[in-house]
């Protein structure tokens, strides 16, 4: 698997910034953010080590604040299978996957899709969290006075 | 499943049918082919009727951007094709903007919007252009029979709408213009197609609201003089009892040397407020004699995001009470926009104010030349020059449990080109001051993406994405000199930042930089200081008392 990790990377940061409507460039700080996050997320996938909660988080904080709709903010998670499925479309036999190696991968990307699910919600939480904190500090020096 | 979750088919049909850039190939598409939408957290809710009464501008009623109809008055093509002409004589700054572009693209990256959006209308260019395109078509003859060939359109109504959404995606930071060889400031372009957009009633309460409660009360949040004056002396006795030491402004009081302005945020606002008890201390410590006055009680101006009137209306307030007073001069606390307004256009608006004098501060002798035509002087300057002149007892130590980094406020940094006085305040009250990256720091800083009156909650999406660039170079600092306190000099950063820095860094805060400079003030008289302005615990200075180790 880590023989294909490169190239997965390459591959899904590409797709992954062709959500935004104009090419950003790989030095915009969403594409940077982006290609930090998802060298965790993939280097946690093909390890197989789920330690990339804090990956996750960040792509999806720029996620949810775009306004693309979650299904289609999330079907970045999913791009790994398809990448994968090109990759061994043309790849030599010697060098393919076992298809239980691709199997393995396809449910962790599952696990992952449905984690950055979790992550992706809450971001949205946090943001009507912000709206209703914003109201109440409008009140902060009536509420401040009130206090004993 | 609950009920009020949708069907996987409806939403599918909503994606389907509702436009939106982020699906679907336009790269064979025009720029203005590219539908506008209105979703819930892209737009400000529009100016109540009301308000739009208060102050006599057009079209007053209800409506909402995301409305089909947003029942524009008849004739509203007219009154904006005049509008426009009127300006372009009036304004030989924007008619150049609006001739001089060459589309270079060199502005394209560098809009924190568009860096957070990806959306090419958020390009500076595109962005004048949605302007530039309806010029063209009603002004210049050879365009007329180019017409197409030289990329003019016809004003309609989603024209209007596109405008609205566009334009208050500007924050009006120009960091564009830093960029452009030719000097453009899209954010003219920005404060005349609002200007227009006012005049047919398109409009932002966000804005219109603070100008409304400005124009009857003297400040923002329509504070009346009483709660005004309560509020300061309520933070008075917030002093006495962290200080021990009794500070005392005064109030609307004639033949005062100085006059103190600043935004209304600091005498209402969380965290504005310490910034405030930071000067009442820095004055007291001084013995400056200055009064606050509860009329020209608002430093900032929203006028300058409405219209060139409204602007000079707001700014003129404060120096007609500054010669009722009889004071001198006028010193201005920590605002943003506030600065702009009087560095670049006071002068030509209400200038020159010969009724007062050059500021001289009366502590150094210092007198501040630069500062001749407005009479009145920045406190991150009159603060350096004090620390300068070793006028201030000051120990930085007592924010020692904060590492500080400092956010460059567009309009001061750029609006009038202070860089290093606020850092030499800062470096000489805290012993952990970190620099952002270089790119995002001085003229090249980023907005904090809520400013010029987009701050509302309900544009709560927008705003994150705006100031996304300039969370994500604070992240830099956070994660490399483990920065968690974000210093700024301005009112609409201290209310827009700390929700920013709480979706995408969690546990930095925004603090503004008189408020470092109350904590380390050593004032005469005070009693054993164990907590800041905000009543956190000090490092070092527990009731234990280690504070003498060095």
């Amino acid at each position: 698997m880590n023989a294909h990790k490169a190239k997965i990377l390459e591959q899904w940061l590409k797709r992954a910034l062709e959500l935004f409507p104009e090419k950003m460039d790989n030095t915009t700080p969403v594409a940077v953010v982006f290609s930090g996050a998802l060298e965790g997320i993939v280097s946690g996938l093909c390890n197989n080590d789920n330690d990339y909660r804090a990956a996750l988080d960040d792509m999806t904080r720029i996620l949810a604040v775009q306004s693309t709709l979650p299904s289609k903010a999330l079907s970045i998670f999913l791009e790994p299978k398809l990448i994968l499925r090109d990759m061994m479309m043309k790849t030599t036999v010697a060098d393919a996957l076992m298809p239980e190696e691709q199997e393995a991968f396809h449910s962790r990307l599952d696990a992952l899709t449905l984690e950055a699910f979790d992550s992706y919600m809450q971001h949205r939480e946090k943001i009507y969290q912000l709206k209703v904190e914003e109201g109440r500090r409008r009140m902060f020096m009536a509420l401040r006075r009130a206090e004993p | 499943m609950s009920k009020y979750v949708p069907k996987v088919s409806e939403l599918k049909k909503e994606f389907d049918e509702k436009p939106s850039v982020l699906k679907g190939n336009y790269s064979a598409q025009e720029w203005w082919d590219i539908p506008v939408e209105f979703r819930d957290g892209n737009w400000c809710f529009p100016g109540k009727p009301e308000v739009l009464e208060d102050l006599g501008f057009a079209n007053p009623r209800k409506w909402a951007a995301t409305d089909q109809d947003w029942q524009l008055p008849a004739g509203w093509q007219k009154t904006i094709s005049d509008g426009l002409q009127s300006r372009l004589k009036k304004y030989r700054s924007l008619k150049l903007f609006l001739d001089a572009c060459v589309r270079c693209g060199a502005c394209a990256d560098k809009c924190h919007f568009f860096l957070g959006t990806g959306d090419p209308k958020n390009m500076p260019v595109v962005r004048a252009e949605l302007l530039r395109s309806v010029y063209r078509n009603d002004f210049p003859l050879v365009e007329k029979i180019l017409k197409g060939f030289s990329g003019s359109r016809k004003l309609t109504e989603e024209v209007i709408k596109e405008w609205h959404a566009y334009f208050h995606q500007c924050t009006e930071c120009r960091r564009c213009s830093v960029f452009c060889p030719f000097g453009i400031d899209t954010a003219e372009i920005t404060m005349m197609v609002r200007e227009l957009l006012n005049l047919i009633g398109v409009n932002n309460n966000w804005i219109l609201a603070p100008v409304s409660n400005c124009n009857r009360t003297g400040n923002h949040l329509g504070i009346e003089p009483h709660t005004f004056v309560q509020n300061i002396t309520s933070l008075v006795d917030d002093i006495e009892d962290l200080t021990g030491v009794t500070v005392e402004p005064t109030f609307n009081r004639k033949g005062a040397e100085v006059l103190f302005i600043t935004p209304s945020g600091d005498v209402f606002g969380d965290p504005g407020v310490y910034t405030m008890m930071g000067y009442l201390l820095l004055f007291h410590h001084i013995g400056l004699d200055y009064t606050i006055s509860t009329y020209a009680s608002e430093g900032g101006n929203f006028g300058m995001f409405t219209s060139n009137d409204m602007m000079k209306k707001l700014n003129a307030k404060m120096y007609h009470e500054a010669k009722r007073l009889g004071v001198k001069w006028i010193l201005g606390g920590e605002c943003g926009h506030m600065w702009r307004v009087v560095h670049q256009y006071m002068n030509t608006m209400n200038g020159p104010a010969d009724f007062l004098e050059v500021p001289v501060s009366p502590m150094t002798g210092t007198r501040f030349n630069n500062a001749a035509a407005t009479k009145m002087v920045h406190i991150a300057e009159f603060t350096a020059d004090l620390i300068y002149h070793k006028k201030l007892k000051l120990d930085p130590k007592r924010n020692d449990h904060l590492r500080t980094t400092f956010h460059d406020s567009c309009n001061v940094a750029r609006g009038m080109g202070m860089f290093e006085e606020p850092r030499y305040v800062l470096r000489n009250v805290c012993n952990s001051f970190h620099e952002m990256p270089e790119d995002t720091i001085r003229e090249k800083t980023f907005c904090c993406g809520s400013g010029s009156g987009l701050n509302a909650e309900e544009n709560m999406e927008l705003r994150m994405r705006g100031g996304f660039p300039r969370a994500n170079a604070v992240r830099y600092v956070k994660e490399h000199n483990k920065v968690d306190s974000l210093v700024t000099i301005c009112a609409i950063d201290r209310a827009s930042l700390p929700p920013l820095m709480k979706y995408w860094n969690p546990g930095v805060t925004v603090y503004g930089l008189h408020e470092l400079v109350g904590n380390a003030l050593v004032m005469q008289g005070e009693k054993k200081r164990t907590e800041d302005l905000r009543e956190n615990p000090m490092a070092g200075f527990d009731d234990g008392g280690d504070d003498d180790e060095e």
